[in-house]
């Protein structure tokens, strides 16, 4: 899909979901949905598979989420995805997640972590980050077992990488 | 002698009586003609030997000298023949003699190609055993540097192995957090 269509579509769940008042709610569980769309060869292929009825791919977003998430995240989700964009939607979600931030003057910042990190350990790095970049950051968590431990955090062109994947690769490249 | 005589004396004896054979025919000898008959033959025979001499006798001197001469030809032809015969006899025993040289030549020469030839491969196979040589011998320290660096990326492959796998069951919870407090700490204190 064209640069344009996934801003457009992007556009169209942003000023949904200000409208609906939960912007940040709505952001924060989009981001998480296409992080885990993104790591599930599974979900994928049933989300984007044109055999599959609309309809049908649309129950699996509501077996999915449907309780987990709030009504907005659900059906915005199911929007794009019965309009056959499902193979954009991480696209479409991190463009939101961009212009969401924007109209905060935030930055993104994409943590990755092997554990989820709690309220506080969440502001705190927020303000580490912050501090150390010197801009304010939308902070998005992404639980990633293949971090192993420690974070790697992207803000933006910065890659600030603490994971103990990274130094174990380090040590190979030694080796 | 005596025999001679007793003939002469019959013949002589035998003309003075004339005889008279069968059929009438008187004569003096059973054996001479009469005296003119015997003059007459006489002269003819010389008439005719002259006439002989006269006219036929020249064609005779010609067809003799003719004769002569081709003879004569023929044993000249005969000599140049032989002459031409030892000549050639000769050519072919000097041809036989050089056939034996160019042979002795040829087989000087066979010999001295057949000794460089033999030189020049047996050179070539020393080079070539070298060159094969020294080709085994960097082949093996390929091999050898092959191996090795095989075997240091295997080592080096279950080291990594065994560091992550050693990694990933130290780390629990607790470390899970201590981690993610230095990273914290580690990024605050960079600015």
């Amino acid at each position: 899909m064209s640069d344009a269509r996934i801003e457009g579509y992007a556009r169209a769940l942003f000023e949904i979901a200000r409208a609906e008042g939960s912007l940040d709610e709505v952001e924060d569980e989009l981001f998480r949905f296409a992080r885990s769309y993104e790591s599930s060869e599974a979900l994928r292929s049933a989300l984007t598979d044109e055999m599959i009825p609309a309809a049908k791919r649309q129950a699996i977003i509501e077996d999915l989420i449907g309780g987990k998430a709030t009504a907005t995240t659900t059906q915005l989700v199911s929007m794009v995805v019965g309009s056959g964009r499902g193979r954009d939607l991480p696209a479409i979600i991190d463009q939101l997640v961009l212009r969401a931030s924007s109209a905060k003057n935030l930055e993104v910042a994409e943590v990755r972590s092997a554990v989820a990190l709690s309220a506080d350990q969440q502001t705190r790095l927020a303000a580490a980050l912050a501090n150390a970049t010197g801009k304010q950051v939308n902070l998005k968590v992404v639980v990633d077992p293949s971090v192993l431990g420690g974070i790697v955090a992207t803000v933006g062109d910065t890659v600030i990488d603490g994971s103990v994947r990274t130094r174990l690769d380090q040590l190979k490249a030694r080796l | 002698m005596n025999t001679l005589i007793r003939i002469a004396s019959f013949f002589a004896e035998s003309e003075k009586e004339p005889r008279q054979d069968s059929e009438g025919i008187t004569s003096h000898s059973w054996i001479l003609p009469e005296k003119a008959e015997m003059i007459y033959g006489i002269l003819a025979a010389l008439i005719i030997f002259g006439l002989l001499f006269k006219f036929a006798g020249p064609s005779i001197k010609k067809a003799m000298a003719a004769r002569t001469a081709r003879i004569q030809k023929e044993l000249d032809d005969a000599a140049s023949d032989k002459a031409s015969a030892a000549t050639e006899a000769a050519g072919i025993r000097q041809a036989k003699g050089d056939i034996g040289a160019e042979r002795q030549r040829l087989l000087a020469d066979a010999a001295v190609q057949a000794d460089a030839m033999l030189a020049d491969g047996r050179t070539r196979l020393e080079a070539e055993v070298v060159e094969l040589k020294a080709r085994a011998v960097a082949d093996i320290d390929t091999a050898r540097g092959r191996s090795a660096d095989e075997l240091r990326g295997e080592i080096a492959r279950l080291s990594a192995t065994a560091a992550e796998r050693a990694v990933t069951e130290s780390i629990n919870d607790a470390t899970h957090q201590d981690l993610i407090e230095a990273f914290i700490q580690k990024v605050g204190a960079s600015a």
